[in-house]
């Protein structure tokens, strides 16, 4: 079953679980232009960005609309699932939403010992509550 | 459309990458430095290593003091929130080990808050402990182009913009410059630091800038001449006295900037850190 594995901006790790999984799937990024322009987003990040993905061996890394650049590289390559990382993003789940739509998408959550949904809203109490798992290897 | 970009370009080059990258991003304004913070894991690693933990705790706060620099790399995914944890669990248990690990657990707290909420983080999350309502919906032009006038902001106003990051105290102080002493609301402020960020993320930044706001928190936070100096004093240049907007006590500031609406309490020394 051919995968594709999209890196998000939250999760450029060439080490990450997801690689180690899917070693012989092409891997991918896209620069999301009207993401990019709409946000005013600096050079600092872009360059950022992209150094981090010259560290991923065998990235191809494309400039467009996320959406539509994936739909077509599936296309392109026959590919059966998407592979990427889960992040509260409210467009990059937007993205990964619209896919959804028209392939299977694998998806790794963020990992950190506490993942309770009802957290109190100030830190303080969620400390309180939740510092020993978090001080607990 | 899709493009296909170079992926044959030397790390080490990075006045070449800058370039290529202009000439595909033409819409990218070009602020002619190149950020000192370094893409990529490796990168990341190296920092960590020389990243001395048993020093953060008492210096955290400074911002000449030890502290990780590691945002950029965990924001973008490079070194993962676990692997940073286990490492500082395994480092002998002190105060640092625990700041550094709350921290962290800063970031999965505003992450969590954000999953729940999606988008609505991007308004009000409660309502504001003081009156906000005739804040400008625009960043005034002096403030984006770091030409307030005052030495002490524009100074990190040109951090932020020539390198793409600013210690963590140096973002409540402009948060709060921004939101407080220029009347600007928050969330404009917030899209603007946002958008010059490496490690910009809509969790900790615009959830920081509501706490700094008082719409993510039980109180504005404000800051003065003395936690200036104390905390910052050593990287910045020195602001004129005369109309210098800090230079009140909390209680002073607090009548000024709120008309009453928020007093301090008497003690009025302001924490260096989120509570």
């Amino acid at each position: 079953m051919p995968s594709l594995i999209w890196f998000n901006e939250d999760s450029l790790n060439p080490e990450h679980q997801m690689v180690k999984d899917y070693a012989d799937a092409p891997k991918v990024y896209v620069f999301d232009a009207p993401y990019l322009q709409a946000q005013n987003i600096a050079k600092h990040r872009i360059q950022f960005i992209y150094e981090a993905l010259l560290e991923i061996p065998s990235i191809q890394i494309y400039k467009g609309e996320t959406v539509a650049v994936l739909l077509q590289l599936i296309k392109d390559l026959a590919i059966s699932e998407v592979v990427t990382t889960e992040t509260p993003n409210h467009m990059i789940k937007g993205w990964q939403n619209e896919l959804q739509k028209s392939i299977d998408l694998v998806t790794y959550p963020e990992i950190f010992p506490v993942t309770d949904h009802s957290s109190p809203r100030r830190f303080s109490r969620y400390w309180r509550k939740h510092e020993r798992s978090w001080l607990t290897v | 459309m899709m493009q296909q970009l170079r992926t044959d370009l030397e790390l080490a080059d990075r006045e070449a990458i800058a370039t290529y990258l202009q000439s595909e991003f033409p819409f990218v304004e070009d602020s002619g430095e190149l950020s000192p913070h370094v893409g990529g894991r490796t990168a990341g690693l190296v920092r960590l290593q020389s990243f001395r933990l048993e020093k953060y705790g008492k210096q955290r706060n400074f911002l000449d003091g030890e502290v990780s620099q590691l945002s950029p790399y965990v924001s973008r995914g490079c070194l993962e929130l676990e692997e940073l944890r286990q490492w500082a669990l395994k480092q002998s248990r002190s105060k640092s080990v625990e700041a550094f690990v709350s921290e962290l657990a800063w970031r999965a707290f505003f992450h969590l808050v954000y999953e729940e909420e999606g988008d609505r983080i991007l308004k009000d999350m409660e309502k504001p402990k003081v009156p906000m309502n005739q804040h400008q919906r625009s960043l005034p032009e002096d403030i984006a182009a770091g030409t307030t006038g005052i030495p002490s902001m524009d100074t990190l106003i040109h951090m932020l913009k020539e390198t793409g990051y600013l210690h963590n105290h140096a973002r409540m102080y402009l948060a709060s410059y921004v939101v407080h002493f220029r009347k600007v609301s928050w969330r404009a402020g917030a899209d603007w630091m946002y958008s010059l960020l490496i490690d910009g993320d809509f969790a900790s930044n615009h959830l920081s800038w509501q706490w700094v706001a008082s719409t993510f928190s039980t109180k504005p936070y404000i800051f003065n001449r003395e936690n200036l100096e104390r905390y910052a004093g050593s990287l910045l240049p020195g602001d004129p006295k005369q109309g210098d907007p800090f230079n009140y006590s909390y209680e002073e500031l607090a009548e000024r900037l709120f008309e009453g609406a928020y007093m301090p309490e008497p003690s009025g020394r302001s924490p260096g850190q989120y509570q």
